[in-house]
């Protein structure tokens, strides 16, 4: 599907192309604006980074790529390009009157795609497409090959494509052995039958406390897999978790801005896919969510802009949207059945996924051993996972998977909104492909509820689906129809009074992103004790949060009275979910 | 009169105040950018005078932080090579070696031949806008020749 909306919003191309070009000098940019016109390219420019970013976040799937100036006095530009990359896994050229190989180097390891040099010539404009394209296909290959493998594998594949270099090769090289090993067992691509695992609050509980008994470096697969000692849990879920976890971690750590505290929430729900959704209230996801959950709604068919990985994008409600607009995307595929469905649910997948796996795949990492060592009562210990389907507000549990659903869903296939970590998003691919395929075949929730805490039915009862722990590969591609509400969290939110954080989590997820985290996300955090971990996003989400507040505010309160505590630790629920969300 | 706005345009080149990248603006002119290049130009100018004034307020203190200088400069040089005025951007590249040496008379001398190059451009520029906006846009002056 991918394959073929891709190739539709090809056609366009490169007319029309929306590009974003950065640049402090007045002259230079106007310059290049009219370059780009005369390429046919629709030009937004900004003399601003911060502005930039701003339009960025506000909607993801508004802009195909983005080129900025090295040098700028209010943001260095390689920054500009590491937030964009991370938040939302936009292509970004660099341009410079720097001929210097040292620069170009810098801007190749942040993830540019490419780097001209000034004067710029429209020869070299011509051409700026390819990047765009060049991504797209990556991240549709990601998915592709996340059906097949772990989602690790995926993101192994995935980030080597698409992260031009920005995904963390040491993470990709980590998963890479991880997977390597698992491997073996998901070699059953077409037949995605494998019984889902859905990682509940508790299971993640263990795992990390597995995980922190063994340390955080040292943790393999197979003893967590032991010292959890969880009947019927396979290595491979273990591994496909753990990656997902640390890339979870890394993007917390490594993007404290976006992805703060949602990696615990952000983890859980990414992998969960539905269950990080009601765990945390994500305010700042659901914000997102809610977005998402019109874009799921509307589930862009793969937009022109074709930024598949973009879902992530903090931009958050636009990214949302993406998310939502793939429903279901898988990302948490709760049936196994389901899983096999969504595989590929999404056409666009890619958009939403990245999105959703990007905040996924990072945060968590970091976040984990934050809540782990913080006391992130609610959250860490062993909770850490909290934030992920068990916050702290176990009771959220009840969330019912809509959230997850929504959380899920928003992301999946919406619009390109690139969520930063390119690994991320091939997580979120599957997690979204997951949920695209459960929303899409959606099994009687109440089943698949009691895996998850999620459970909830988010969607009137019906997409509640709760997402399974999306180890597997379950392709993000966002069924994107399937259940745009999972990923709005709001809508389903609203349904559900229970909802939680489930959507937040997604904001979470693209609140960190945007790292607009303003208040509002510190709101919904606090608010969602349980989703205490996203406390950490909330922050981060804040930004984003308040977009989607609406809805993540109701969760967020709710979640709040119970575990106000756990907000502070939450940072991690928080942001976790909207990470997870996102990935969705 | 044409012909006249040509003749200049040409010296201009010749006498290597512009090079090819102006060409390039100019060939982004068109009936939707009627006057790209002198809004390019303009704002050029407009810029880079913040910058020279910054540059010269810098110079001026005596205490010569040639790190802060290098990166006026540095986007200075950036917008010169932007619009083509090929002078200005070799003085630039001139006084940037200065500052990479650390030779603060030497980014003095040199800053004057910055703004001479820079004022001179300007006139130039200035008075080839104006004729060839009396002679009108190429078709009619095509035509009523």
């Amino acid at each position: 599907m991918t394959v073929e909306q891709d190739c539709v919003a090809l056609d366009q191309f490169p007319v029309g192309m929306r590009v974003l070009a950065v640049d402090d000098d007045q002259t230079c940019l106007r310059i290049l604006e009219s370059l780009l016109h005369r390429c046919q390219y629709h030009v937004t420019t900004t003399n601003q980074a911060q502005k930039a970013l701003e339009l960025l976040r506000e909607n993801k799937n508004k802009f195909d790529l983005v080129i900025s100036d090295v040098d700028m006095p209010d943001m260095d530009g390689f920054k500009l390009l590491e937030l964009v990359g991370l938040e939302m896994d936009l292509p970004v050229i660099m341009l410079s009157a720097h001929s210097d190989p040292k620069y170009v180097m810098k801007g190749v390891t942040h993830g540019a795609c490419d780097y001209l040099l000034k004067p710029v010539r429209i020869e070299e404009l011509k051409n700026i497409w390819q990047h765009v394209v060049r991504s797209r296909f990556d991240k549709n290959r990601g998915s592709n090959n996340g059906d097949k493998k772990d989602g690790s594998g995926n993101e192994g594949v995935a980030n080597s494509d698409q992260n031009n270099g920005r995904a963390n090769r040491k993470r990709k090289d980590q998963y890479n052995e991880d997977e390597d090993e698992e491997r073996d067992d998901n070699d059953d691509p077409s037949s995605q039958k494998k019984p889902r695992v859905v990682w509940t609050v508790e299971l993640h509980k263990k795992f990390v406390a597995a995980v922190n008994q063994l340390g955080f470096e040292k943790a393999m697969p197979k003893k967590i897999l032991d010292l959890m000692n969880v009947e019927k849990l396979t290595r491979e879920n273990v591994a496909s978790h753990l990656q997902k976890f640390r890339l979870y971690l890394k993007r917390i750590s490594g993007n404290q801005q976006a992805i703060m505290a949602n990696s615990d929430l952000h983890f859980l729900q990414m992998s969960n896919g539905l269950d990080g959704f009601h765990h945390r209230p994500i305010p700042a996801g659901s914000g997102q969510f809610h977005g998402g959950a019109a874009a799921a709604a509307g589930m862009r068919p793969f937009p022109p802009n074709g930024i598949l990985g973009r879902l992530n994008t903090p931009s958050g409600i636009g990214g949302v949207r993406s998310l939502s607009s793939s429903p279901s995307s898988g990302m948490f595929l709760q049936n196994p059945t389901d899983l096999g469905k969504f595989h590929h649910v999404s056409s666009l997948p890619l958009n939403h996924i990245d999105g959703g796996n990007i905040l996924q795949g990072l945060p968590m990492p970091l976040e984990f051993d934050q809540l782990q060592t913080n006391n992130n009562k609610s959250i860490i210990p062993g909770n850490s996972m909290a934030a992920f389907p068990s916050f702290p507000s176990t009771q959220q549990s009840s969330l019912p998977n809509n959230n997850s659903h929504l959380v899920l869903q928003g992301h999946p296939q919406a619009s390109p909104s690139a969520f930063p970590g390119h690994q991320i998003n091939k997580r979120l691919e599957h997690w979204s492909n997951a949920v695209s395929s459960s929303s899409s075949t959606l099994p009687p929730p109440p089943a698949q509820n009691s895996n998850s805490i999620m459970s909830h039915q988010f969607d009137d009862g019906s997409s509640s689906y709760s997402i399974p722990f999306c180890d597997s590969t379950i392709p993000l591609a966002p069924a994107m129809d399937t259940n745009p509400r999972a990923f709005y969290r709001t809508t389903d939110l609203d349904s559900n009074a229970n909802v939680q954080p489930g959507g937040v989590y997604y904001d979470s997820l693209q609140m960190r992103q945007s790292g607009n985290y303003g208040p509002t996300t510190d709101a919904l955090l606090s608010s969602n004790a349980k989703e205490g971990f996203i406390v950490g996003q909330q922050k981060l989400q804040s930004g984003f949060m308040g977009a989607e507040a609406g809805s993540l505010d109701d969760i967020v309160n709710s979640t709040m009275k119970q575990s106000q505590g756990d907000l502070s630790e939450g940072d991690l629920g928080y942001g976790g979910f909207s990470s997870l969300r996102t990935c969705l | 009169m044409q012909r006249q706005v040509a003749l200049i345009k040409k010296s201009l080149f010749d006498q290597g105040y512009l090079d090819e990248q102006f060409m390039e603006l100019e060939e982004l002119q068109d009936d939707a950018n009627p006057n790209f290049v002198e809004e390019v130009a303009t704002l050029y100018f407009k810029d880079s005078i913040r910058l020279i004034n910054s540059i010269d307020q810098a110079l001026e203190r005596g205490s010569f932080d040639f790190n802060r200088l290098d990166n006026y400069m540095h986007q200075f040089k950036g917008s010169s090579t932007s619009i083509g005025a090929s002078k200005v951007k070799t003085e630039c590249t001139m006084f940037r070696e200065y500052c990479r040496v650390g030779n603060a008379e030497g980014c003095l001398r040199i800053f004057q031949q910055v703004k001479k190059e820079h004022a001179t451009l300007r006139k130039k520029l200035e008075h080839y806008f104006q004729l060839a906006r009396q002679a009108g846009p190429k078709e009619t002056a095509r035509r009523s020749k």
